[in-house]
């Protein structure tokens, strides 16, 4: 964002700049990243502790299941498994049209979860940001109740409608009920990114004569990205992660990652289970990365600090 | 600058509140209407109240309220507990290693039927910890270490659902905390504040809101949550969740009824405590923000 010229040295190194920037036709940048230096106390052994309690409390139970995976079988008193084997490996690479099947499938709901979940609370979140009207507290709080309560709650009763509409057992109707219950997650982080953005950059470009959606699509969300992106990830997180709510009003009929492992996980052969259990984090891991790097090269694009 | 506007308010609600209204609220009243062995497939015949005469006569259905209560009161106040030291861990550590800590969110990517899972290869009879222990001549054999899966107490589903929550306290918390002044911290440190002092009187009054949001989502979760007690959960007593699983699947259909009754007591009471809390929580600290 360009602010007001400022006296002084910095305004001749503005000029430098922007010189440069007309010279290359605009896309000059410094090469490499500017680095910060960190503030506060430099790292001590207290750090040291930390990390190794971090690691030791979340990332081991995970490598743990890194080495079943590789172990033909991991008994009682071994401290490690004795042998290692491409047994899982092996297994899951004959069911791999299963696998591949249920995560895109997976996958698929999600992405449409977290698509329909952003239609339905974008311009919600926009009256309870920006307006202020009778019932808004109440609202605000009742529309986060489907969060809050039993899943089981709502979602037996919606089964009988699906069955009676013939939207059991399929697609749309695990996009719609897995929608109902995230859609609190992209509300609240959708109505804190609109507090964050000023009202004024709505009003110049309606000014300017920008139609209402206009504004909304060219203006408003490109500010709103990083909360965006937020809801995004913990409605998609959700969704790929719930079981019941698949098993219920899919039925089996609808592929799901979780539905497919859970029969291992409670199976008696840790290695496989294991190995399929690890399999699940590439889809959720994969759109983290694709999401980090489309929202940083977009900002680095439009110049703007992330 | 807050504008007043009526119909564009509501232009701009009913995206959300058609199928709010359509699959929420309609999913509540057919589950409380099929509890009153009203429609929808549900046998008409005894009665509007007799699946709740027949929920609360048996022994059975106390039970499992007081067990699906217990267990959710001491995960979700143990998660909330850990998430604060957790995220004061983390805040307080030097921000050349912060990002290494990102680590303790491995946990919020994983689904609950694979922490489950991960809590039973560790503390089963015949796990990891059971081996270390044998191998340090502490127990015997496998009977030797502590049975917490498939018995009374609930500890297994209990691990579970510390090790999945407490990385989501502590991310909740955090994002409070980052907005505290350190230097408040240093004036009381420099004023001869102990670090508990400081914890009480500074630190968690700031995070309060954080902590009684978390409390409340993690407390109605795991009271009424079906994947981890379906994966680890004991057949006697039973979380309310399975209970209403087996009522509603696994029993002829005229016991669907009591399956939607003990929804409904399910639905009421979360109603009634997210509404009591929030009173409480309001009248300890008048003029704070809401929950």
């Amino acid at each position: 964002m360009i602010r007001g010229v400022r006296k002084g040295w910095k305004n001749s190194l503005r000029k430098d700049r922007l010189d440069k920037r007309r010279e290359t036709g605009g896309r000059h940048r410094p090469k490499g990243r500017i680095k910060h230096r960190p503030k506060g106390r430099p790292a001590g052994r207290q750090d040291g502790y930390t990390l190794a309690v971090l690691f030791l409390v979340f990332a081991l139970p995970l490598i743990l299941l890194v080495i079943y995976s590789v172990s033909s079988a991991w008994t009682f008193p071994e401290l490690l498994p004795e042998n290692l084997s491409g047994r899982a490996f092996k297994y899951a690479a004959g069911q791999w049209e299963n696998i591949a099947g249920s995560l895109i499938s997976s996958a698929a709901y999600s992405l449409l979860t977290v698509g329909t979940v952003l239609l339905i609370t974008l311009l919600p979140a926009r009256a309870l940001a920006r307006y202020d009207f009778p019932g808004k507290h109440l609202l605000d709080a009742l529309l986060l109740v489907p969060v809050l309560l039993p899943v089981m709650t709502f979602s037996m009763g919606i089964h009988s409608v699906f069955i009676r509409t013939g939207i059991s057992d399929t697609f749309i109707g695990i996009v719609l009920v897995l929608s109902i219950y995230s859609y609190p997650y992209m509300l609240r982080a959708l109505i804190a990114a609109y507090m964050r953005v000023s009202e004024q950059y709505s009003t110049t470009a309606r000014n300017l004569g920008g139609s209402f959606f206009y504004t909304l699509l060219h203006v408003e969300v490109p500010m709103l990205l990083p909360g965006i992106a937020a809801g995004s990830s913990v409605v998609f997180l959700v969704a790929f992660s719930e079981y019941f709510l698949v098993f219920l009003i899919g039925g089996g009929a609808v592929n799901s990652y979780t539905g497919y492992l859970f029969p291992f996980l409670q199976g008696s052969d840790y290695s496989i289970a294991s190995l399929l259990a690890l399999l699940f984090l590439i889809i959720p891991l994969l759109l983290f990365f694709l999401l980090e790097w489309t929202t940083s090269s977009l900002y680095r694009k439009r110049g703007l600090e992330t | 600058m807050k504008i007043r506007a009526g119909r564009n308010v509501i232009l701009h609600l009913l995206p959300l509140l058609v199928p709010f209204c359509a699959l929420f609220l309609t999913g509540i009243s057919i589950t409380v209407l099929q509890s009153f062995n009203i429609g929808f497939g549900a046998s008409p015949g005894p009665g509007f109240f007799s699946a709740y005469q027949e929920v609360l006569d048996s022994q059975f259905f106390y039970s499992s309220v007081l067990y699906s209560l217990v267990i959710g009161l001491i995960s979700a106040s143990v998660s909330v507990a850990a998430g604060i030291g957790l995220a004061l861990l983390i805040h307080n550590t030097s921000s050349a290693l912060k990002k290494y800590t990102v680590i303790y969110k491995l946990p919020l990517i994983l689904p609950h039927i694979t922490v489950a899972f991960i809590v039973l290869i560790i503390f089963s009879q015949s796990g990891i910890l059971s081996s270390l222990a044998y191998n340090l001549g502490f127990i015997d054999g496998t009977q030797g270490f502590p049975n917490i899966f498939y018995n009374k107490t609930g500890t297994g589903i209990i691990l579970s659902y510390i090790w999945k929550e407490t990385p989501f306290a502590a991310l909740m918390i955090l994002s409070l905390l980052q907005k505290l002044d350190n230097r408040y911290i240093q004036t009381g440190k420099m004023l001869g504040a102990s670090f508990f002092r400081n914890l009480r009187v500074l630190i968690f009054p700031h995070i309060a809101p954080a902590v009684h949001t978390t409390f409340i989502i993690l407390f109605l979760y795991s009271f009424g949550a079906f994947d981890i007690p379906f994966l680890v959960g004991e057949s006697s007593p039973r979380m309310l969740s399975i209970t209403v699983y087996d009522l509603y699947f696994r029993n002829q259909l005229s016991a669907r009824p009591q399956a939607m009754a003990i929804l409904t007591l399910m639905f009421l009471f979360s109603m009634i405590f997210i509404t009591l809390y929030t009173r409480a929580v309001a009248s300890l600290n008048p003029g704070a923000r809401k929950v």
